[in-house]
């Protein structure tokens, strides 16, 4: 059911051309260079330390690596994270 | 990115935390909408971060769950702030001292200049002024408004014409127009003595010319009354007369005394008021006693106060209410002629230089309706008529 779900709403994003992120509730990340990483949708903080933070998903986590991290700011759906960011990864297992 | 922006008005601490689940506490604290940042994982484990303490007592059941202890790094905020301002309030107390010295300084007389005066006029001017308490160090506020300052000083000095007072800032300028008092010239030039008015000649005293008039003798306004020709006939030579030539003249003057005069005297009770203007509040700070005389008179004074070099929107006023009476005087009519004659003859007095004497006075009419006398003087002075005339010796004669 899930999955027939999300195969619709993928359709329609493609079909009708609406936003990914409200529709599918996908990450919206921005970065400004490798000082400050912006993610909008999380679902809450998993683990966090000076050189990594695991961010939860609606579907799997996300991993940003660097080094000197320092939550600048945190709200219910968003997260502003400063420090050296190295990298974005994605985690598919839940 | 919402920030809040009263982040340095509320108070806020820093706190950190030590657990195994830092992460579920601050999942917890974003369910409950609980503002929570700058969030930074120490080297030892621990981990840093950012509350207002009005979230604090909301914070600990969700530390008691997540099984974390916290403890105080940093309190922030105004009202910290203002706690710690307040135990160094040696620094409080000399900003508050520099801001009241200043205050006081700007309201200083801190100069005073004369122009225009010589130095005899300026050190009398000088002394005058500090009479009227107007010296180095004093406070503007307490001293005469300038307009006074110029009425009383123009009084006090007799050799000056007049004293323009005016206040720049914390100095005071006083601008001297001084009296020039021409010198009487001693002329050498021939002339007679002629008379300034009509006369009967009553004595005379004639230092050098030939006098053409005698004792008793009438004469007109300008004729001759001491020649400057002397010598005999043929032989005549000129020289400028001098002499004092005493006449009778006579003057009228119309005096008019009210029967029923009522004046205002002062009697001596008063109430000095002191007060500070604020943006157009009138605050008392001594003389609460707001006592309405049945007659009074009010005199108001106001200066306003500067800061530095402003003028603040606050002025310093001080009132003084004094009682005045009311006194009734009632004159009879003979009182009123004996008051109206006085009056007359000081009035003819003025016209008169020093020298003259009056020989005689006459009511020459007096009448009293609507309740006042109307009287009508004839005086009969002694003078002197001589004033001098230049002999004009015309060319080619």
């Amino acid at each position: 059911m899930a999955k027939w779900r999300q195969q619709v709403t993928k359709w329609l994003v493609e079909k009708l051309d609406l936003p990914a992120d409200a529709m599918m509730d996908l990450p919206r990340i921005t970065m400004i260079g490798q000082l400050h990483i912006y993610i909008e949708n999380h679902r809450g903080v998993m683990a966090f330390s000076r050189e990594e933070l695991k961010l939860r998903l609606k579907q799997g986590h996300l991993v940003i690596k660097g080094q000197d991290f320092v939550i600048k700011t945190i709200l219910p759906e968003e997260i502003l994270l400063e420090g050296t960011i190295e990298g974005v990864y994605y985690d598919k297992s839940t | 990115m919402k920030k809040d922006w009263l982040e340095p008005i509320n108070s806020y601490v820093k706190i950190e935390l030590r657990g195994d689940d830092i992460e579920g506490f601050i999942n917890e604290c974003l369910a409950r909408g609980i503002a929570i940042w700058n969030i930074e994982r120490t080297v030892e484990g621990s981990v840093s971060a950012c509350l207002y303490t009005k979230n604090m007592k909301e914070v600990r059941p969700l530390m008691k769950q997540t099984r974390c202890k916290f403890r105080l790094l940093e309190k922030n905020g105004l009202p910290f702030w203002a706690v710690r301002m307040w135990k160094r309030n040696g620094l409080l107390l000399g900003l508050a001292g520099f801001f009241v010295v200043l205050f006081l300084l700007s309201n200083m007389v801190w100069n005073i200049n004369v122009t225009g005066a010589n130095p005899k006029t300026e050190y009398q001017l000088l002394k005058a002024a500090k009479e009227l308490g107007i010296k180095k160090g004093k406070f503007i506020f307490l001293l005469p408004n300038v307009r006074q300052l110029q009425q009383q000083l123009t009084n006090a000095m007799d050799n000056v014409t007049w004293i323009g007072v005016s206040l720049n800032g914390t100095t005071y300028n006083f601008q001297v127009v001084e009296k020039e008092i021409p010198k009487r010239k001693e002329t050498s030039s021939p002339k007679h003595l002629v008379a300034k008015k009509d006369a009967v000649i009553y004595d005379m005293f004639v230092e050098k010319g030939q006098p053409v008039v005698s004792p008793h003798q009438f004469v007109y306004k300008g004729s001759l009354l001491v020649s400057g020709y002397i010598g005999k006939e043929g032989k005549t030579k000129l020289v400028p007369a001098k002499g004092v030539v005493w006449g009778e003249t006579w003057y009228t003057t119309s005096v008019t005394v009210p029967l029923k005069t009522e004046f205002q005297t002062f009697t001596g009770n008063m109430v000095t008021q002191h007060k500070i203007n604020l943006f157009g509040l009138k605050i008392p700070i001594w003389g609460w006693k707001d006592e309405e005389y049945k007659t009074q008179e009010v005199s108001k004074n106001e200066t306003p106060l500067k800061f530095w070099k402003w003028t603040l929107p606050i002025s310093y006023i001080k009132k003084e209410i004094r009682e005045t009476d009311g006194v009734h005087r009632v004159y009879t009519s003979s009182q009123a002629i004996q008051a109206g004659k006085a009056m007359a003859r000081k009035e003819v007095r003025k016209l008169l230089s020093h020298d003259a004497k009056i020989k005689g006075e006459k009511i020459l009419r007096q009448s009293v309706s609507n309740g006042k006398v109307n009287l009508s003087m004839h005086y009969q002075v002694i003078e002197n008529i001589a004033s001098e005339q230049p002999i004009l010796i015309q060319q080619g004669d």
